[in-house]
């Protein structure tokens, strides 16, 4: 048992960096009933935009280049872990204004216009900053390891994994205690009456698109110093996105954070016996789940299943 | 033929022009700047196109994962060659047929399924089939591929044809296209196909008609994945190799968009038209440009956003739009579909 104990703390880590990954695709779909596709690109985009924070090289005249270089690099990272979003939301209001026109119509439309911003983004990422892998920097005092029971950790998984719980609670806190959220989840319910009682629902809906852009970003600069940085990072981290809400169940936020503990703990005990195919077995997990119940764990009805 | 009418007719002269067009490519197509190979290319993605348009157009099944039939094709067909008989139609068999299972296995998950949840279902179960490809090295070749495929000879019985150079293969692909051509559209345009589109306007009323819905998406999903293997295992012949590439998740969405930039909603030949735009924008702008696929995505948005039948449907607009010309201007001139 024992001998499997990293690999479950492996797992827990890793289901808590995917359920920060699927945070923003959670509200997106929940609450506008559109699968953004482009939710991969923006989590790249948001790694990317740290890198040029915090790396040698920063888009800045060279005089204020050199300024910036003398702030601490611990700093430059805390900057760029609130800065980075919220330029990534600018795009993601820009993608919002796109999908308005799909709203009402068939999902499928928003799903396509997705893919095609994602093909966008990542060829504007790829002539930016070239196809080469790239290595987001981090503080001294997050890098390196420390040995536990015989074996060395990663620290930083540990620093990532908390920033995760943390946010993932500061979303739950939003939505649950806040009259934002209210309208949230009462706009995911039942968007004709929200906008009967007067609550501006395309305002709503723009924000929630930007809170999602947002998270997406957040979660690349986490997870960027773990899995590095290159263009098609995005497909590595949409693809569980979705896999866990599906998993978890449209709308539903614990289903979704219960769906990627799960998903985490599957990869990294599979990850034990079979590290080749460990991928494998979250999407086994899924197809194992959605055959018996088909809305997922904790999903109720929604649109997207006419 | 998704739209309102059925055509009875076995071959229409559309397509008997669109044959002979096509039979003169090989004589024209170095001398516009082109590859000889990008004819190849298009009639095999026009097979794969029409086949996945089934699916999406015919029965408003939204796949993403279809590249994993292709590709499944693709390897079958090396496999075959390697380890059965190195026959053409032995292989070809053998690709369409491991396409086909592939889609029963799938099509046993999804087949109740509609909507985003099926498209959802379908990139996971593409996901499974790559990740399988990737790591099975031994079987597949993994990221290197599955190399040294041949290009068998056309053996008809009495003569056999070498197809080795790009010519040939190329009048062999579309002599397979336009019989796989004929077959879809009898297809798409029998009573069967007809309980497609039923499907696609409204799966709960074709059910209350009496009409056994799960099957016939079944069976649909199946036949899909069929032709697809078997364009996959043409392709795999063309390319000498079979790899994993054309199994992710990007590659499944080039044939959706393909598909719909053509205009599939609205017309059995928007997949055709879609895969030639799409293939020789791919080679004159990737000629100019490194960054084709900003222009491609940039092109794919403005048209999902303002012509979302794609280009068959901009066409039937200005067929309709030129019919009406003389006529008395009515309101509802152009009335939309899809």
């Amino acid at each position: 048992m024992f001998d499997l104990l990293p690999h479950l703390l492996n797992g827990l880590v890793l289901g808590l960096l995917l359920a920060l990954i699927a945070l923003g695709f959670m509200l997106i779909v929940g609450l506008m009933e559109q699968i953004n596709l482009a939710h991969g690109s923006l989590f790249a985009l948001g790694a990317y935009l740290a890198l040029a924070l915090t790396g040698p090289n920063p888009p800045l005249p060279s005089d204020l280049a050199a300024l910036w270089l003398q702030v601490p690099l611990g700093w430059r990272y805390g900057i760029a872990l609130i800065v980075a979003p919220c330029l990534a939301g600018i795009v993601g209001i820009a993608v919002e204004f796109c999908m308005r026109r799909t709203y009402g119509s068939d999902p499928l439309y928003g799903l396509l216009l997705t893919f095609g911003v994602a093909l966008v983004l990542e060829e504007v990422l790829r002539l930016t900053w070239g196809t080469r892998d790239h290595v987001l920097p981090i503080p001294q005092s997050m890098s390196g390891g420390f040995i536990f029971g015989d074996l060395i950790w990663s620290t930083y998984r540990f620093y990532a994994a908390g920033m995760a719980a943390v946010v993932i609670g500061l979303v739950w806190l939003f939505i649950e205690k806040t009259p934002y959220g209210a309208m949230i989840k009462a706009g995911a319910h039942d968007s004709e009456m929200v906008r009967a009682l007067g609550v501006n629902l395309s305002k709503l809906r723009l924000g929630v698109f930007m809170l999602g852009t947002m998270l997406a970003a957040f979660a690349g600069i986490v997870v960027a110093p773990i899995w590095g940085i290159r263009p098609h990072m995005g497909v590595d981290a949409v693809v569980p996105a979705f896999l866990i809400i599906v998993l978890g169940g449209v709308g539903s936020f614990w289903g979704a954070v219960i769906a990627s503990l799960l998903v985490g703990l599957a990869v990294g005990v599979s990850g034990a016996y079979a590290s080749e195919w460990s991928l494998l077995s979250m999407y086994l997990l899924l197809v194992a789940v959605v055959s018996f119940r088909a809305r997922g764990l904790f999903g109720k009805k929604s649109m997207l299943e006419v | 033929m998704t739209g309102t009418s059925s055509d009875a007719r076995l071959i229409t002269p559309t397509m008997i022009a669109a044959w002979l067009v096509l039979a003169t490519v090989p004589l024209w197509i170095s001398k516009v700047g082109l590859y000889p190979y990008i004819g190849v290319e298009i009639l095999i993605w026009s097979i794969y196109a029409l086949a996945f348009n089934l699916v999406l157009g015919v029965s408003g099944l939204p796949s993403f994962g279809h590249g994993a039939f292709f590709g499944i094709g693709a390897y079958a067909f090396g496999l075959t060659q390697f380890n059965v008989a190195a026959n053409l139609w032995v292989c070809l068999i053998g690709a369409t047929l491991a396409g086909a299972v592939a889609g029963l296995l799938v099509g046993l998950f999804i087949a109740h399924r509609r909507g985003i949840y099926f498209a959802l279902l379908t990139i996971a179960f593409g996901q499974i089939f790559w990740t399988i490809s990737v790591k099975s090295h031994s079987i597949t070749g993994g990221e290197d591929g599955l190399l040294n495929i041949v290009r068998l000879p056309v053996n008809l019985g009495v003569v056999a044809f070498d197809i080795s150079d790009n010519d040939s293969l190329y009048y062999f692909v579309l002599a397979v296209f336009a019989v796989v051509a004929v077959v879809l559209w009898r297809l798409v345009n029998s009573p069967y196909g007809r309980l497609l589109s039923a499907i696609r306007q409204s799966e709960v009323r074709t059910a209350h008609l009496g009409y056994n819905v799960w099957l016939y998406k079944l069976s649909i999903i199946v036949i899909s994945a069929g032709f697809s293997g078997f364009a996959g295992g043409l392709f795999a012949m063309a390319q000498r190799s079979a790899f994993p590439d054309v199994m992710n998740l990007a590659q499944s969405g080039l044939v959706v968009m393909m598909t719909l930039v053509g205009g599939g909603l609205v017309s059995f030949w928007g997949p055709v038209i879609g895969v030639i735009v799409f293939l020789t924008a791919r080679d004159v702008i990737g000629a100019m440009t490194n960054a084709w696929m900003l222009y491609f995505g940039t092109m794919f948005v403005l048209l999902v956003l303002f012509r979302p039948d794609g280009i068959a449907g901009a066409f039937k607009l200005l067929v309709e739009r030129w019919k009406a010309r003389g006529a008395t201007p009515s309101l509802s001139s152009a009335p939309r579909s899809g």
